[in-house]
């Protein structure tokens, strides 16, 4: 394809609402991450695909202590309330889920979303896909956005 | 005022919950169309529904066509709450029958300028 | 990368000054995360580095950069949603009630920030109107970086779910990649132009003004220099229309406030004159208009002390997404 039917800016955008709106509650926490993201020791992934004539996957990659504070701030839990692996799971995945919705609205023909998927390592996009890879400091933690158009 | 919450995902039902809590609300929630048709024609009765597009067992734009033919329901808000926001899709849920369309990501402003739109909103804003 | 205390404190002070928004400690990261675009433009190392240099040259329009950087105007559509309800049910019957034929209808939006005003009212005219009616909107604000959007007419999704109701949103909006973007047909009846409201006002007369929301952060005197203008552009029988919280009573005797649903609009009322009660079809009025008095002209004290010349901005919420910056965000490549 020519162009590129998303754009790592507008990848960069709908991650910022998503944080600013729903997990923040107001913008600035999320910029890019300077220098290299630190393999972590406890690696969490969310992701939902992208069904349709252009498909594809977008998901969210962390470490399970940051996915745990991302839990946190979304249900607006204490700092020392404890998270249910359910509550991580479906929260995660809820994250993934919504910026998954905003990358399929960029995409030339109307996609269907599938559900959201939890794992520790997200799986490899097809051979020859465009991928871009966001990788983000969400107040001084590494988190990973990667949005792939599978060719 | 009371209101019904319909989202497979806990998360979401929590948030939007919380912020029509926060609003004056009394809330209800349910994971799929059709526990929320359920809850309906078991007797609940609520002024407003927020409703997630996509779930399984019953979608939310078929959610919104049901209520739409029973007359019974034909005083309860309908307000789509998801991440499908294809303008063919606003219209399409408009077309069936919703009264409003609120795209995630949202802020607790976003609803209650909407629930304003609507008269929704009740007389004295919480502090 | 932090900000020094130093900067972190000019710019707070700044953004006070202006906008009666207080930045506290713990909000250094908001303001290094807002300014960074402003300094990537003008080709600094960093937000200290860019803080320097507008600190050194002194250009109002870097502090207006910053001070728009940092606070936001509340920007909904259909804000307050009675003025515009007053327009359908109350202005726009008003103004047909004296002249049948309502061509050429001219309204000045007269603090327009990024445009969510005019367009509104622009959708509810096109609608109350009908088709083939034409109307003229004068858009005006201080800031050309708000303009400058709303020239554009392009709203981020956070924007457009703002109070704008979701028929309206079809009709009028199609998606421009992840933002939205508004109808040619209005963005056409609509000049966006700075003004500065200590400065004589847009060529009118107009028939409705709305001054929503910006008065109040002037002192009283310069509130009714400015509504002296206003009135001054008025058409006889035009309508003003004010922020939910504002009135001219106490502030400038030339107006009659005419109870419109749940709140008011005014009506300027000429020397010698006393307005004849205009009943609009199904409306409320009738009321005995005000007999204007004149309000005794209360001394200013204190002028404002900073060394730029100070134009009061209205703002009162925190800020929403912040506007992305013109290049990419960042270098991370794409990888195929």
């Amino acid at each position: 394809m020519t162009a590129a039917a998303v754009e790592q800016d507008q990848v960069f955008a709908i991650a910022e609402e998503v944080f600013a709106a729903m997990v923040d509650g107001e913008p600035g926490h999320l910029r890019p991450w300077e220098g290299d993201v630190p393999a972590p020791a406890e690696p969490l992934a969310a992701w939902v695909d992208v069904h349709g004539e252009l498909a594809g996957r977008a998901a969210v990659a962390t470490d399970v202590a940051t996915a745990h504070a991302l839990t946190r701030a979304l249900l607006g839990m204490g700092a020392d309330e404890p998270v249910g692996p359910e509550d991580l799971v479906d929260a995660f995945g809820e994250v993934a889920n919504v910026v998954g919705g905003n990358v399929k609205a960029l995409l030339p023909s109307q996609g269907t979303l599938g559900l959201p998927q939890v794992r520790s390592d997200l799986p490899a996009a097809p051979a020859g896909s465009l991928t871009h890879e966001l990788r983000l400091d969400w107040r001084g933690r590494p988190l990973v956005v990667v949005v792939s158009l599978f060719q | 005022m009371r209101a019904l919450v319909i989202d497979d995902s806990r998360t979401m039902r929590r948030i939007v919950a919380g912020a029509l809590e926060d609003l004056g609300f009394s809330t209800v929630q349910a994971g799929d169309g059709q526990q929320a048709l359920d809850l309906l024609e078991s007797g609940e009765e609520v002024d407003l529904a927020c409703i997630d597009w996509n779930m399984p067992v019953m979608d939310g734009l078929t959610f919104v066509t049901r209520v739409r033919a029973n007359p019974a329901w034909r005083n309860i808000t309908l307000m789509m709450v998801t991440t499908e926001s294809e303008h063919g899709q606003i219209v399409r849920a408009l077309a069936a029958g919703a009264h409003e369309y609120l795209i995630k990501p949202f802020t607790t402003d976003a609803i209650r300028d909407k629930l304003d739109l609507l008269g929704l909103v009740p007389a004295e804003e919480p502090v | 990368m932090s900000l020094t205390q130093d900067t972190f404190a000019f710019v707070a002070d700044v953004v006070r000054r202006r906008s009666a928004i207080q930045l506290e400690a713990g909000k250094e990261y908001l303001v290094e995360s807002r300014l960074l675009p402003l300094a990537r433009e003008g080709g600094h190392a960093g937000v200290d580095a860019y803080v320097r240099e507008v600190r050194s040259a002194r250009r109002e329009s870097d502090l207006a950069d910053i001070v728009e950087a940092l606070t936001t105007n509340e920007t909904s559509w259909f804000r307050d949603n009675a003025p515009f309800s007053a327009l359908r049910t109350h202005i726009v019957p008003g103004l047909r009630a004296e002249r049948t034929v309502l061509d050429g209808l001219k309204v000045w939006s007269a603090a327009c920030s990024t445009g969510q005003e005019p367009y509104s009212i622009a959708m509810t005219l096109t609608d109350v109107l009908g088709p083939g009616a034409r109307f003229s909107i004068t858009a005006t604000d201080l800031s050309e970086q708000v303009l400058a959007q709303a020239r554009s007419g392009r709203y981020s999704q956070l924007e457009v779910n703002r109070g704008l109701p979701a028929p309206m949103m079809v009709r009028w909006f199609q998606r421009a990649g992840h933002d939205w973007q508004i109808a040619d047909e209005l963005r056409r009846s609509i000049t966006f132009a700075k003004h500065n409201l200590l400065d004589l006002p847009p060529a009118g007369p107009f028939d409705v003004v709305f001054l929503r929301n910006v008065l109040i952060y002037f002192d009283l005197e310069t509130k009714r220099s400015i509504l002296g203008r206003v009135h001054r552009a008025l058409r006889p029988g035009g309508y003003l229309v004010l922020g939910a919280a504002e009135t001219t009573i106490g502030v400038d005797g030339d107006w009659e406030r005419v109870p419109v649903e749940r709140g008011s609009v005014y009506r300027p009322v000429h020397a010698g004159a006393v307005p004849s009660p205009r009943p609009a079809p199904g409306t409320l009025t009738g009321a005995t208009p005000a007999v204007p008095t004149a309000a005794p002209r209360v001394p200013v004290s204190g002028a404002p002390t900073s060394t730029w010349p100070v134009q009061p901005r209205p703002a009162t919420t925190l800020p929403t997404a912040p506007r992305r910056p013109a290049g990419p965000a960042f270098e991370q490549g794409v990888t195929r």
